[in-house]
């Protein structure tokens, strides 16, 4: 096993763990935080090609990545917030559309 | 240049008619009275002078070209020209316009003013258009003064607009002139056609030289329309009804004007009647017989002004008969001659009844000649000349002529002079029954009434040329290019005494009581034989039921807009448009009907029910809560994966 | 550029006035009045620009060359004369109707739409994009009359729509046929002119094209939608039906048959004639018997327009100039006389002959502006509706006397329903409706005044109109073998 089939493994498994977790929890934090392991995954995967190719671009994305993720925090906190005075932060109270 | 003089002549009357009727300013009583007066007055003013040195020789025979339409190689050039019969027709009109003018100003005093300027605007129009209509060198300037004074009488006839029977006089009129109108407009537009011009100068030899049948066509269309307009027998039925207007109305219409166009129109185009035997012959019976027609009508009338509309029917029944003689200088002559007194018997009329009550009933008239003894004196030379007096009324000598060119026409002649002969004793009948009955002593004293020189002057002038208009006959034949006809002692013997006669026979009517009881029963003769019923029988009632017929009942549509559906219910509204609908509503429903039920939509609708439920079905899937949404990304990705990871394989 | 001005300037103007009241108070109405007026002064500005040859303006580019489509618009003193026309007109709908709150905006917006979809018709020689416009033409006069009309009026809109469009069917379907037909695939009507088709086929084309002309013009029997259209539409719609979409009939008739079907149109004229004799009488018989003003004005253009039919296919110089001029002469006296209904419904709330009356007392602006118009409707001499029956009637002596005695006839009738309708109104003592009765506001009386001065000028100075018409009329006569007399 070379070591960036090491890496991928390694980045699948953040993924589904992130996965699980985005599935499993109910509490709208818990799944924000698996949803940032789920990013976590890819983005080594992208490292560990860039490295494997040496390449600058494998990096490049992980700074892309990185963007997203906190984009998505910052929404996804907005969110929460308001899902919090809602539901208490409860996503599967969370059925209709109507805010 | 002195031509162009006779462009403004109709200018004035024009004029104050646009600021009479359009004006947005709210004129009082008196620049009213003024400004209409000098439109009035003005036509005369401009072309008394013209007149003049026509006749007098200083000028010649002159056309005043107004402005040329093209039509390719037809040209429509308008103009106005100064001929015998324009000079003669347009110094009658003025004078006598100018008359009835003044007299309306003091007539019509009571009026209220918004009525007033629509009075008095209506007359300048009227005054414009009959003589644009005399002065026309053009058949379109002709026909639009024609028509001009066709709408203008319809206005003036109901101008008491509250009342019904005046709407329906002048309906009435306006219908049934129209209708003569028609025809006019046919047979100038025939000629038109045949000339390529609308020059009478060009219009009467391109006439004259027509094919026979259609030259016989125009100068019989060319007859009809005069019939209306001078309301001779077939068409006579309109202007008893039309006394509906008001006196000064009566006197302008029924004088010089309107009534007297259709003489004027026949004089015009004489040459081509008499190139049709046939249609100078109809004309001639057509003018006899309306003499005589309106001569018995008139003694059987019970009011003075439907008396008086009876003899301006017979009157100009006396025109025709010499238009068809030959003649149609005689029928100008006659024409001037009847302007000045038929004008002076309304007008006196009129002052006569209101001396007597406003009722215009010839009963009521008596004893009027003590309270307005001017009137009274200038309506019996009025009447003087209407029955044609021997060789003092102007009336006699235009009558001897007509009667002489009747005589001089041969056997045919002799036997319709033997029918007028008859006609003119009947004149004499009817014609002094109001002068009669005006010099009966009152029923109770009446004071003497105050008689306005407004009203009193024009009456007195047209007395005046009631006498001496005599002169005036035969200059007006020779400058008509015609003769006087000189029939002989006899024969004008004959005409005096049947003048006589008539004198003899009013009297007794008058007062023999017998005979005057006669006269109220004589209820036919003067409803006009009947002619109205008959009419309304036989033409307006059946046109008011194919009316009704096709447009259905009346009361279809709601009371409201908004209230009620529409034409296609009840009756027979609109049978051709509807049956188009109902047609095509038809076949509509016909080419649809083999697909009722629609199978394509059963089957359609069947599987929207299917997928409805499918729906139902596959909601739950949506269950709303974000990991179960979250699993299906998962798996869906997943799914992707293995399915892109067995396309490398491959 | 400035042909396909007057069409994209009413449209996009349309557009701009939809958006105008968020500017201010009454900004679509007085925007609407700019986006006409210059508009005419456009048509003004290219009419005295013209060329002198036979047409003032032509235009001409490709399109979509596939299809043979092509922005062929050109423009003569008939074209002219009716652009001019659609603007006045539209001017005047936004006068008449000050008083319009309900979707203001909209309602200004569908009068210059109206407008815009005309001048396309009037302009337009491109067969496909004339049968377009003329398609076209039907929605906003349909939004008109169902949106702001009275009573029953989704009634009369339908039935206007159904009528007009099936009828549009006929023009369409012969437009495609031709199109596809000719050797390299082309709408362009001189082109297609020249197509020599056999005179069965011409006849069978010239079917498809009069039936969408009559119907609109319209004739008996295909006059239906006119009367329930006249009576529900708003003012405004009264007006642009009677002055402008009729027109587009009359118009059409005028222009594409002549230069398309000419022996088509020789085969078919007689029965045309009599068809228009027979409308003539029809329609005046029927405006006799009506008891609701609108009606009674509607079966009286069905008469007038009846009288264009027959002097169109009179086939000679007099007949078409009249049907050119009484075209013209009828825009005006008709949209007119509406106008004058519109207010007294607006006053009142009742067309019913039988409850008004009495106006000259009340009214005297409003009676004297509806004598002015009752002598046209009667066609008296120094109208221009005179002149246009009357030219008319000397064609059809021309050709056939027994025409010409059924448009006298005609004459006489419109007597009797023109006195009927005067009477009804001005005359007789004012009942309860007409008692109190505002007379004409200035924003009425002004284009009462521009209509009846058009009537009256051009009647008594006609030179200038048939001057105008002339190359028209020489264009239609030269196909039919008939030179300038």
């Amino acid at each position: 096993m070379t070591a960036l089939n090491i890496l991928l493994v390694l980045s699948a498994g953040l993924f589904l763990a992130g996965l699980f977790g985005v599935a499993a929890r109910r509490t709208l934090l818990m799944q924000l935080i698996s949803l940032e392991v789920m990013l976590a995954g890819p983005a080594l995967g992208f490292i560990a090609a860039g490295a494997h190719h040496g390449s600058i671009e494998g990096s490049a994305m992980f700074i892309l990545v990185l963007g997203l993720a906190a984009a998505e925090v910052a929404l996804g906190l907005a969110i929460y917030l308001h899902m919090r005075r809602a539901t208490g932060g409860d996503s599967d109270a969370a059925t209709r559309l109507r805010g | 240049m002195l031509a162009y003089l006779l462009l403004l002549v109709p200018l004035p009357p024009l004029g104050g008619f646009l600021l009479l009727a359009l004006d947005p300013y709210r004129l009082d009583r008196r620049p009213v009275l003024a400004l209409s007066l000098a439109a009035g007055i003005a036509p005369l003013v401009l072309f008394l002078p013209l007149a003049i040195a026509y006749f007098t020789g200083a000028v010649g025979d002159m056309i005043a070209p107004a402005f040329t339409l093209n039509f390719g190689q037809y040209e429509v050039a308008l103009a106005m020209q100064l001929d015998p019969l324009s000079a003669i027709g347009a110094s009658t009109v003025t004078v006598v316009a100018s008359c009835v003018m003044i007299y309306a100003a003091d007539y019509m005093s009571g009026a209220r003013v918004a009525d007033l300027r629509r009075f008095f605007a209506l007359m300048n129009l009227f005054q414009a258009g009959m003589l644009s209509m005399v002065l026309a060198a053009d058949s379109i300037v002709f026909f639009l003064g024609w028509e001009l004074m066709g709408l203008c009488s319809f206005f003036l006839i109901s101008y008491n607009m509250t009342s019904p029977r005046a709407f329906a006089a002048g309906q009435k009129a306006f219908v049934m002139t129209r209708i003569a109108d028609a025809a006019l407009l046919a047979g100038l537009l025939l000629l038109f056609l045949e000339a390529t011009s609308v020059r009478m100068d060009e219009l009467i030899p391109a006439g004259l030289a027509a094919e026979e049948s259609r030259a016989a066509i125009i100068a019989v269309l060319l007859l009809v329309g005069a019939l209306g307009k001078s309301a001779q027998l077939p068409f006579q039925t309109w202007l008893p009804t039309a006394m509906a207007g008001p006196t000064p109305v009566s006197a302008l219409l029924h004088s010089a004007t309107m009534v007297a166009a259709g003489a004027v129109l026949l004089a015009r185009f004489a040459p081509l009647i008499e190139a049709t035997p046939g249609v100078a012959a109809a004309t001639a019976i057509a003018g006899v017989a309306t003499a005589l027609f309106g001569a018995l009508c008139a003694i059987a009338q019970t009011d003075v002004k439907r008396l008086l509309a009876y003899s301006s029917i017979s009157q100009i029944g006396y025109m025709l008969l010499a238009v068809g003689m030959g003649a149609p200088g005689v029928a100008m002559a006659h024409f001037v001659i009847h302007a000045f007194f038929k004008s002076l018997l309304f007008m006196a009329a009129g002052v006569l009844s209101h001396a007597g009550g406003g009722s215009t009933a010839i009963e009521k008239l008596r004893g009027t000649a003590y309270v307005a003894p001017i009137s009274f004196a200038t309506y019996t030379v009025g009447a003087a000349a209407l029955a044609g007096f021997p060789i003092l009324s102007a009336g006699w000598w235009s009558k001897e002529a007509i009667l002489g060119a009747a005589v001089e026409a041969g056997p045919f002649g002799q036997f319709l002079w033997l029918v007028a002969l008859g006609g003119a004793a009947l004149t004499g009948v009817y014609a002094y029954r109001p002068v009669l009955c005006a010099l009966r002593k009152p029923l109770h004293d009446a004071p003497k009434g105050h008689e306005s020189w407004l009203a009193v002057a024009p009456l007195i002038f047209l007395a005046i040329m009631s006498v001496l208009g005599g002169y005036l006959v035969e200059p007006i034949i020779h400058e008509m290019g015609g003769h006087a006809p000189h029939a002989g002692l006899g024969i004008e013997v004959m005409g005096a005494l049947a003048a006589i006669t008539g004198l003899i026979g009013s009297v007794a009517v008058t007062f023999i009581p017998s005979w005057n009881a006669r006269i109220k029963r004589a209820r036919r003769l003067r409803a006009g034989m009947q002619m109205d019923a008959i009419y309304y029988a036989f033409l307006v009632r059946p046109y008011r039921r194919i009316v009704r017929l096709l447009s259905g009942r009346d009361g279809r549509l709601g009371k409201h807009i908004g209230e009620g559906p529409e034409a296609q219910e009840g009756g027979m509204g609109d049978p051709v448009g509807t049956a188009t609908v109902v047609f095509g509503l038809w076949l509509a429903r016909v080419v649809t009907a083999p697909f009722m039920p629609d199978r394509f939509d059963t089957v359609i609708m069947r599987g929207a029910r299917e997928a409805q439920r499918a729906g139902l079905w596959t909601r739950r899937l949506q269950s709303g809560r974000l990991r179960d949404y979250a699993l299906g990304f998962a798996l869906g990705l997943g799914v992707l994966v293995i399915l892109g990871w067995g396309m490398t394989w491959g | 550029m400035g042909l396909s001005l007057q069409i994209l300037l009413p449209f996009f103007g349309g557009l701009a006035v939809l958006f105008a009241p968020r500017f201010g108070r009454d900004y679509e109405r007085y925007g609407t009045i700019a986006v006409m007026a210059l508009t005419l002064l456009v048509l003004i500005f290219s009419a005295l620009n013209g060329d002198s040859g036979r047409w003032l303006q032509l235009v001409q580019a490709d399109w979509a060359p596939s299809f043979g489509i092509q922005v062929l618009l050109a423009m003569d003193g008939l074209s002219a004369a009716m652009l001019a026309i659609s603007s006045i007109l539209g001017i005047v709908c936004v006068f008449i109707s000050w008083e319009v709150t309900h979707r203001s905006a909209m309602y200004h917006a569908v009068i210059c739409w109206t407008v815009a979809a005309a001048n396309g018709v009037f302009l337009a020689f491109d067969l496909l994009v004339f049968a377009f416009f003329w398609e076209l033409m039907i929605i906003p006069a349909f939004l008109l009359i169902g949106l702001w009309g009275h009573g029953n009026r989704e009634h009369a809109a339908m039935k206007f729509l159904v009528f007009n469009a099936v009828a549009g069917l006929g023009l369409l379907a012969a437009v495609f046929w031709m199109g596809a037909t000719a050797p390299e695939i082309t709408f362009d009507a001189f082109v297609l002119s020249e197509a020599g088709y056999s005179t069965p086929v011409q006849v069978i084309l010239l079917l498809g094209f009069a039936l969408a002309f009559m119907v609109k013009l319209p004739v008996p029997p295909f006059h239906a939608w006119l009367p329930d259209a006249h009576t529900q539409a708003p003012t405004a719609g009264s007006i642009l039906l009677a002055g402008l979409l009729l027109k587009t009939g009359a118009y059409g008739l005028f222009r594409f048959p002549p230069l398309l079907f000419p022996e088509g149109l020789m085969a078919v004229a007689p029965y045309g004639m009599a068809l228009g004799a027979f409308g003539v009488v029809y329609g005046a018989i029927l405006a006799c018997g009506q008891v609701d003003a609108k009606r009674l004005i509607a079966y009286t253009s069905i008469a007038h327009m009846s009288i264009v039919l027959m002097g169109v296919c009179g086939g000679v110089h007099f007949a078409l100039a009249g049907a050119g001029v009484e075209m013209i002469a009828h825009a005006f006296s008709s949209s007119a006389l509406f106008l004058l209904i519109g207010a007294l419904q607006h006053r009142t709330g009742t067309r019913d002959l039988r409850e008004l009356g009495g106006l000259q007392k009340t009214a005297p602006a409003f009676a004297t502006s509806f004598a002015v118009f009752f002598a046209a409707a009667l066609a008296m001499p120094g109208t221009a509706n005179f002149l246009g029956e009357a030219l008319v009637i000397t064609g059809m002596f021309q050709v056939n006397w027994a025409f010409a005695a059924i448009a006298l006839v005609s004459l006489v009738v419109s007597v009797v329903y023109a006195t009927r309708l005067i009477g009804a109104i001005v005359f007789g003592k004012p009942k309860s409706e007409t008692a109190v009765f505002e007379d004409l506001k200035p924003y009425e009386l002004w284009p009462i005044i521009a209509l009846g001065a058009g009537t009256i000028v051009f009647g008594l100075f006609p030179q200038v109109l048939i001057g105008w018409l002339r190359p028209a009329i020489d264009a239609a006569l030269l196909p039919l073998g008939v030179g300038a007399p």
